[in-house]
Parts: structure tokens; C-alpha cells; sequence
């Protein structure tokens, strides 16, 4: 509970700060608050929470290590994009409404209840259709704002049917009696089952996977690029944990029954994705379809009783690469022409986590996104989903293509190149992020042991 | 019994709709608006300003609409209902401190 009422402080803090006329004390302060939660986390681990002696949030390890995941992503994030909000006007409002974002990811990592699991969904939606709309002056931006609020909506309200349908079958929306009505040995009703289905429709718009995926490109491309880079990771992170805590618990025997229809949107989701990337001539936008193919995978972990850890594993490999390649992104777009090209020679320490970053989406050994690419894998197998790992396995030699191609442009021979100069602070912390996702494949080996 | 039902409605409602007398002058086809004559079209754009004022009066309605219920519980709730209060008034204030910091209620910017 601690851990919520923190990161909501923060948020108003960070308001007070701007009343105040302090705001060259945000930074500090959302860090020193990120550190702190992280804190509370390891205080916790171990127990069980039920804040007002409530089952509404329940507060066990896989809830503090998801949240853990998201916080320490959020407190990178802030760092690297310190850059570009220095000069920015609406520097506080943008970080407050990150900040109540990630409040709904909270929600979503710790949910017992139906009603909190949609409250956390929209918490964590509505700062985001506003932050993508931020650059006000901007079509693209505001394009993006309005197609992501308009089709988020319509899927938040397809999923509130969903879960109506279920309060109606079952009677509750506490999710250790839905558990308890099906493993009672009663029948789910037609009902039941097509409330979860609204239910999976609605998450699947949000992780953007197949065949609800199209907003995905024109929405990435057309934010600001930092606002992309939390969209595609934390955001993304957020509603895949509620979704892998729903099928895995009260909702496992609806997985069981239809394990072949998600292991098929799996399927067409990383299709679909990494043959479209391939066209791709602006890198945001293969980066947008690149996180498709990567909620294809995410996907697949419910099918393949997968657990929270390798999950978390994965969503955390994916999210430091993530915020690495948006950032030098969002570094080298005031460049004009082709900006990627000749990289190395502006930049080296960009041009490397750049390659490192993309490597490790492409699930390149030693980076870590082989090894979470690996669990994935592995855990299907043992399911006997064959024809998917097929899938994953060719479409995955696809993006290698995209990915080499991307890193490859980045090292080609330009003249004159001017530098580009980043602060040591955040120069260090793109190094330390390219060495995590090298530590983080000695780390998997460790796994076990938590 | 059903079908008795359904088709009583829809015959009345048939009937009405052919029988009934029907005068359709330009005045008569008018959007009603209290007895006022309309003037202009009804999509011409508005200034932000009274968006902003409508949405923080919808937020400052809500807000007394939630102290309702607590007065009326007051005894009741005592100590722990009157610092929930506070605590919601305060997040209140700080709320409005920050909107007006930002302009928001600036009207002639």
C-alpha cells in the first residue's frame, strides 16, 4: 500500500514543486522517490499485503517484483530523458502525468479486484493519450494524441463490457471467488466465456497485438519520442502483467480451452509485425512494429504456463533495449537527412548501446533478450505449441534482418560528421544500460534462486 | 401472448404515424431553442477558456457533492472522517493552487 501512496505523492509533489516555483528540484526528487520505492520493495519482500484487510489489492512478491520492474525502468527513463525536458515549458506537467501513469501500472501489477483492474487501466491510459498529444503545436503529435484516445477508448469500454459479462456469470468481481466458482466444478456459461473474450480483445489493444495492432505505428511514430519510448515499455509492461495475473489465475481454464486460438494471434501478430518492419524507411516506426512482434512473444507466455518471473525477465530486457534505442533516437533526430548514418562517428558510446539495444530485441547472444526469447521458447515447447515456436524461430531470422540493417547504418562512413556531446551523467547511464543487458544474461542463470 | 404485445405496439404505433395530421412549415422544422429565434450555425468555434471553466466547475461540483454524504455522517465517522477530509480538501487546494498557477482561470490572456 505504502508503495501506492508514494508514487501518488509524487505525482502531487511534483505539482507543488510547480506552485512553488522549484522546478529544478523535480529530477532529484522523482529519483530520490524511485530509489525510495525501490526501497519499500526489498523492506516487503517476502510478505503478503491486503491493505484494509481488503482483497481489492493484494501485495505479494510477483506484485512488488512487477512494480520493482517498472520502477527501476521509470527511474532510467527519467535520467535519459532529462536532455529533452530541460528545455521544455511544460516540464512538470509532463513528468506529473508520467508519474500518475505509472500509478495505474501500479495498480495493475497488484490488482484483486475486477474494479481495480479497470480503474489501473485507465489510471495508467489517460495520462498517456494526453502526454502523446503533448508536442501541442505539432499535426503528427496531435494526430497521434487523438487515434490513440479514440481506439484506447472504444478497447477500455470493450473491456468493461467484458468484465460485466463476468460479474453477471459469476457474481463478483473479486478474483479469488471467480477462481473459486470455476474450480467448485461449475460450468462457465456462455456468458462467462464471452466476457473474457471481451476481456482478452481489450488487453490485446492495449499489449497491441494482433489483429488489434494497427494503431500501433501511426501512434508511436507520431509522439514525442520520449513519450514513445514510455508508451512502448512501461505502458506496454503494465497491461501484459494484468493480463499474464488474469490468464494464469481465475481465467486459466478459458486458456486451456482455447490455448490453440491465442497460440493462432500469437502467431499472426509476429507475422504480421516483422514482415511489415521490413518495409519500414523511418527506424520509429520499425521500432513501433518491432514492439508488435515483441507482444506476439509476450503473448505466447500465457499459453505456455509460463511463470511471472520469466515474464518479468522478459519484459525487462525488452524495456532497457527499448529506452535505449528511443533515446539515441530522440539524440540524433534534430540532424537532418538519414540521422542514424555514420553514428559511430558522432557518437561512439550512442552508436554501441545502439547496436546493443537492437541486437538484444533481434535476440542476439550475449544480450539478454536471447535468453528471455529462450524462456519463452522453452516453456512452449514444453507445452507442445510446435507450429508457434516455427513461427517464432523464422520470423525471428525476419527481424534479425531489420535489426542488422538498422546497426549496420549506423556504422557506415560519412564525412565531416559534427559531434554530438552528451553529459556525462547521461552518458554513463546509457553504458551502464548497455552493460545490464549483458549482466542481465549471467543474472537469468540466477533466477531460480529468487 | 408475445407477439399480442409486440404487435399491439407496433400497429399503435403505425397507426399514429399515418393517421396522425402532419403541417410541416419551415418555422415548425426549426431546432427548438426556448422560444428564441437560432441564429447562425451551431458548430462555430469556441474559445478554450470556456472548456477549461466548464471542466474545473464539473471537478469543484463533484467535490461538493462528496462533502454531502460526509456531513450527514459526521458523528459517525468523527477523528477519521473529518482527516479523510482534510486530506481530500487538501489535495483539492493543491489542485486549484495549480491551476491557477498556470492561467488557467486568466481570463483575459
Amino acid at each position: 500500500m505504502k508503495e501506492l501512496l508514494l508514487t501518488a505523492l509524487l505525482g502531487i509533489g511534483i505539482l507543488v514543486l510547480d506552485i512553488l516555483n522549484l522546478k529544478k528540484y523535480v529530477l532529484p526528487f522523482i529519483l530520490l522517490a524511485l530509489a525510495t520505492l525501490v526501497g519499500f520493495i526489498a523492506a516487503d519482500w517476502g510478505t503478503i499485503e491486503t491493505p484494509f484487510g481488503q482483497t481489492m489489492l493484494v501485495y505479494e512478491n510477483g506484485a512488488n517484483l512487477a512494480l520493482g520492474v517498472f520502477a527501476v525502468v521509470l527511474f532510467f527513463w527519467f535520467i535519459l530523458s532529462s536532455s529533452y525536458f530541460k528545455q521544455h515549458e511544460g516540464k512538470t506537467d509532463l513528468y506529473a502525468l508520467v508519474v500518475f501513469s505509472f500509478c495505474g501500472a501500479g495498480l495493475l501489477a497488484s490488482f484483486g479486484n475486477m474494479a481495480m483492474l479497470f480503474l489501473g487501466v485507465e489510471i495508467l491510459s489517460i495520462p498517456v493519450y494526453v502526454l502523446a498529444a503533448s508536442k501541442k503545436h505539432d499535426l503528427a503529435s496531435n494526430e497521434s494524441g487523438f487515434k490513440y484516445f479514440i481506439l484506447g477508448s472504444v478497447a477500455s469500454a470493450i473491456l468493461l463490457f467484458g468484465i460485466t459479462l463476468v460479474y453477471g456469470a459469476t457474481g463478483s468481481f473479486d478474483l479469488a471467488v471467480i477462481s473459486n466458482f470455476i474450480q467448485d466444478g461449475k460450468d462457465a456459461s456462455i456468458i462467462m466465456n464471452v466476457g473474457i473474450t471481451m476481456i482478452l480483445v481489450g488487453f490485446l489493444f492495449k499489449i497491441s497485438a494482433a489483429p488489434f495492432h494497427i494503431w500501433t505505428p501511426d501512434v508511436y511514430q507520431g509522439a514525442p519520442t520520449w513519450i514513445t519510448a514510455f508508451m512502448s515499455t512501461i505502458v506496454k509492461a503494465a497491461a501484459m502483467v494484468a493480463l499474464f495475473k488474469l490468464f494464469t489465475g481465475p481465467f486459466q481454464f478459458y486458456v486451456e480451452a482455447n490455448g490453440y486460438t491465442i497460440g493462432v494471434i500469437a502467431a499472426v501478430t509476429l507475422i504480421a509485425s516483422n514482415t511489415a518492419a521490413l518495409w519500414q524507411t523511418d527506424v520509429k516506426r520499425m521500432l513501433a512494429y518491432s514492439s508488435i512482434s515483441h507482444a506476439g512473444f509476450l503473448l505466447s507466455t500465457i499459453i505456455g504456463n509460463a511463470s511471472l518471473l520469466s515474464l518479468l525477465f522478459y519484459l525487462l530486457t525488452y524495456s532497457i533495449a527499448g529506452i535505449i534505442a528511443f533515446g539515441v533516437i530522440k539524440e540524433t533526430q534534430t540532424l537532418e537527412g538519414n540521422p542514424l548514418k555514420g553514428l559511430y562517428r558522432r557518437n561512439g558510446v550512442l552508436a554501441f548501446a545502439f547496436t546493443a539495444a537492437l541486437l538484444s530485441m533481434a535476440g542476439i547472444p550475449p544480450f539478454s533478450g536471447f535468453i528471455a526469447k529462450y524462456f519463452v521458447i522453452a516453456q512452449l515447447i514444453e507445452a507442445k505449441y510446435f507450429a508457434l515456436v516455427v513461427v517464432m524461430i523464422i520470423t525471428s531470422a525476419i527481424g534479425a534482418f531489420y535489426y542488422l540493417r538498422a546497426s549496420l547504418n549506423v556504422y557506415q562512413h560519412i564525412e565531416n560528421a559534427g559531434r554530438i556531446v552528451l553529459t556525462p551523467l547521461i552518458k554513463w547511464t546509457y553504458i551502464l544500460l548497455t552493460a545490464l543487458l549483458v549482466l542481465l544474461t549471467v543474472a537469468a542463470g540466477y533466477i531460480h534462486l529468487l | 401472448m408475445a407477439l399480442v404485445a409486440a404487435g399491439f405496439v407496433v400497429t399503435t404505433m403505425l397507426l399514429t404515424h399515418l393517421l396522425g395530421p402532419k403541417r410541416k412549415t419551415k418555422i415548425k422544422n426549426e431546432a427548438f431553442e426556448c422560444g428564441i429565434e437560432s441564429v447562425g450555425n451551431a458548430r462555430t468555434p469556441f474559445s478554450i477558456k470556456y472548456f477549461l471553466v466548464a471542466i474545473l466547475f464539473v471537478l469543484f461540483d463533484v467535490e461538493v457533492i462528496f462533502m454531502y454524504p460526509w456531513a450527514v455522517n459526521f458523528r459517525e465517522l468523527g477523528a477519521f472522517g473529518l482527516w479523510e477530509m482534510f486530506t481530500f480538501m487538501g489535495l483539492m487546494v493543491v489542485g486549484l493552487l495549480y491551476i491557477i498557477k498556470k492561467g488557467a482561470l486568466n481570463w483575459e490572456k
